[in-house]
């Protein structure tokens, strides 16, 4: 056990935290609109890395670049997913949609082993590193919080400040209330999948500036995703967001007192505590 | 001038027929009640014209426009709007979000800063808790801010499902006066309710739902003294 290493590994887990929680933002905007549990979300972050590849490796431009394409493309091909997919099982029990979900992300890991391999795969980013006392933290995990912090807060400027934001949240309130305001509740149902696959691809798209990845990583990253959105109560954005920076910090800490391996095991054991003592989050959303 | 008109309307959930049937007519500027005992498909109806449920067969003609098939928030486009039974407010919204809300078809949303000045002059209170969030309300405020939703988006036909339902004496009172200025303004209105006495005083026009058909319809002041309507519904004595 190296103590000196704890601060360090704890502030890069924290910042890390940043990107979880944007991803597992996602993941409950999509659940608190839609009632769907997205099963295709670790293969949608697994999509905005490779968003980042193709933007860096293959057309060589800034990998940054890249983070914004893979929100423009997470936006649209959640509103495609909820279309093709999603919309006309919307009123089945939830086990259907959970299968539908699924069905998609099976066939996007189909579809990209065949085209893109398991091969592992890497972004070089430079962006320096800021040095002080014994921590050092790498520019790049600095950019990547001050980006996701910027998304959240994008998101949230867009949920309350404008009209279709705001319809948004009236469909996740009463959507059968909302559709009798004249409120076209399946165009905001398209947009809530579409905005939360946004979500998800973007923290793929920065975690590819920061780790090697294949195109099966999105799996272990749902998993967080999972495990943050139930601390932070379902459907809950803020949550998601403290959820995420409470993962990140707790994998940061255990990584130096035990074997990394272990980390999922400590997750996992958390994500059962949480269900077994409070069921609805440490926030605790209202309903 | 708008104009409603049902015809054989049947309804029902999972296979199980609620409406066996249904002919309304509503009358321009009109209030006009659907009265009834629990279960005589009141609510059905509703739910059914706004669609909200799929009408099995039958027609609902608005303004001479063939409108059956249409979902909810189309039919609110075109000014039928209907304020819910139990009130459905975004609960998680603020005040003000919820009429900003009520505000959202074409034609009520260059008016709504006009309409919001209607509706707090009509409903005060709801002017002095506009940034509060809708859950915190009393249930009298709420069924306030539902029908100030509803109003929020200029309907030709108001439907309002059992208002009073769950309120003191005196705030459904209130709210019956209310719905009254309202008619009066020249609204069209329907007025489900289970409060028969309150509903046949105030509306023009009745219709007598059982079992999910029309029992007998007329001129609300003729329904009211009928002796099969007193005994059964106004507990006149035998």
């Amino acid at each position: 056990m190296n103590l000196g290493a704890l601060l360090p590994s704890a502030i890069d887990g924290l910042l890390l935290g940043f990107v979880y929680g944007l991803a597992a933002m996602g993941l409950t905007l999509i659940f608190g609109v839609t009632r769907v549990v997205n099963l295709a979300h670790g293969q949608m972050i697994a999509m905005g890395m490779f968003v980042v590849l193709a933007v860096a490796s293959g057309a060589g431009l800034n990998p940054y670049v890249g983070v914004l394409l893979a929100a423009v493309v997470g936006l649209a091909a959640g509103v495609v997913i909820y279309v093709v997919a999603v919309d006309r099982v919307i009123n089945a029990p939830e086990l259907t949609t959970l299968l539908a979900t699924f069905a998609v992300n099976l066939i996007i890991i189909g579809t990209a082993t065949t085209l893109l391999t398991t091969s592992p795969r890497a972004v070089d980013v430079d962006m320096g590193a800021l040095r002080s006392g014994g921590v050092t933290v790498l520019g790049t995990h600095l950019v990547a919080v001050v980006i996701a912090v910027a998304a959240a807060g994008a998101l949230y400027a867009f949920l309350f400040r404008t009209r279709l934001g705001k319809s948004i949240r009236a469909v996740a309130a009463d959507r059968a209330a909302a559709e009798l305001m004249g409120i076209n509740s399946r165009r905001m149902l398209a947009l809530a999948f579409g905005l939360g696959t946004a979500l998800a691809m973007t923290a793929g798209a920065l975690l590819a500036t920061l780790f090697s990845f294949n195109v099966l990583s999105g799996g272990t990253y749902e998993t967080k995703s999972f495990v943050i959105v139930v601390l932070g109560g379902l459907g809950n954005p803020t949550g998601a967001l403290i959820g995420g920076l409470i993962i990140g910090l707790l994998e940061g800490v255990t990584a130096v007192v035990i074997p990394v391996s272990w980390v999922p095991v400590i997750e996992y054991a958390v994500f059962v505590l949480i269900l077994l003592v409070r069921p609805r989050g440490l926030l605790g959303s209202r309903q | 001038m708008s104009s409603l008109t049902v015809r054989g309307l049947e309804a029902g959930y999972g296979g199980v027929p609620v409406l066996w049937g249904l002919d309304v007519d509503l009358l321009d500027g009109a209030l006009t009640t659907l009265v009834g005992s629990n279960g005589s498909g009141k609510t059905t109806f509703l739910r059914s014209v706004m669609g909200l449920i799929r009408p099995w067969r039958g027609s609902v003609v608005l303004d001479g426009l063939d409108v059956t098939r249409l979902s909810a928030h189309e039919k609110a486009d075109l000014g039928l709007v209907l304020v819910p039974e139990g009130r459905q407010l975004f609960t998680t919204m603020t005040v003000l979000e919820n009429l900003e809300m009520g505000a959202t078809v074409r034609r009520a949303r260059p008016l709504m800063r006009a309409t919001m000045d209607e509706v707090f002059a009509m409903f005060p209170r709801l002017a002095e808790r506009r940034g509060q969030q809708a859950l915190t309300l009393s249930g009298g405020e709420q069924q306030m801010l539902a029908i100030a939703r509803g109003l929020m988006a200029k309907p030709k036909i108001l439907l309002l499902d059992e208002p009073s339902l769950g309120l003191s004496p005196r705030v459904t009172m209130e709210m019956f006066t209310a719905i009254r200025a309202l008619r009066r303004a020249g609204l069209t209105i329907v007025l489900v309710e289970q409060n028969v006495q309150l509903s046949l005083a105030i509306a023009d026009h009745a219709y007598v739902l059982a079992h999910g058909r029309v029992e007998l319809s007329g001129p609300a002041r003729e329904v009211r003294e009928l002796p099969a309507v007193r005994a059964a519904y106004l507990g006149a004595a035998e």
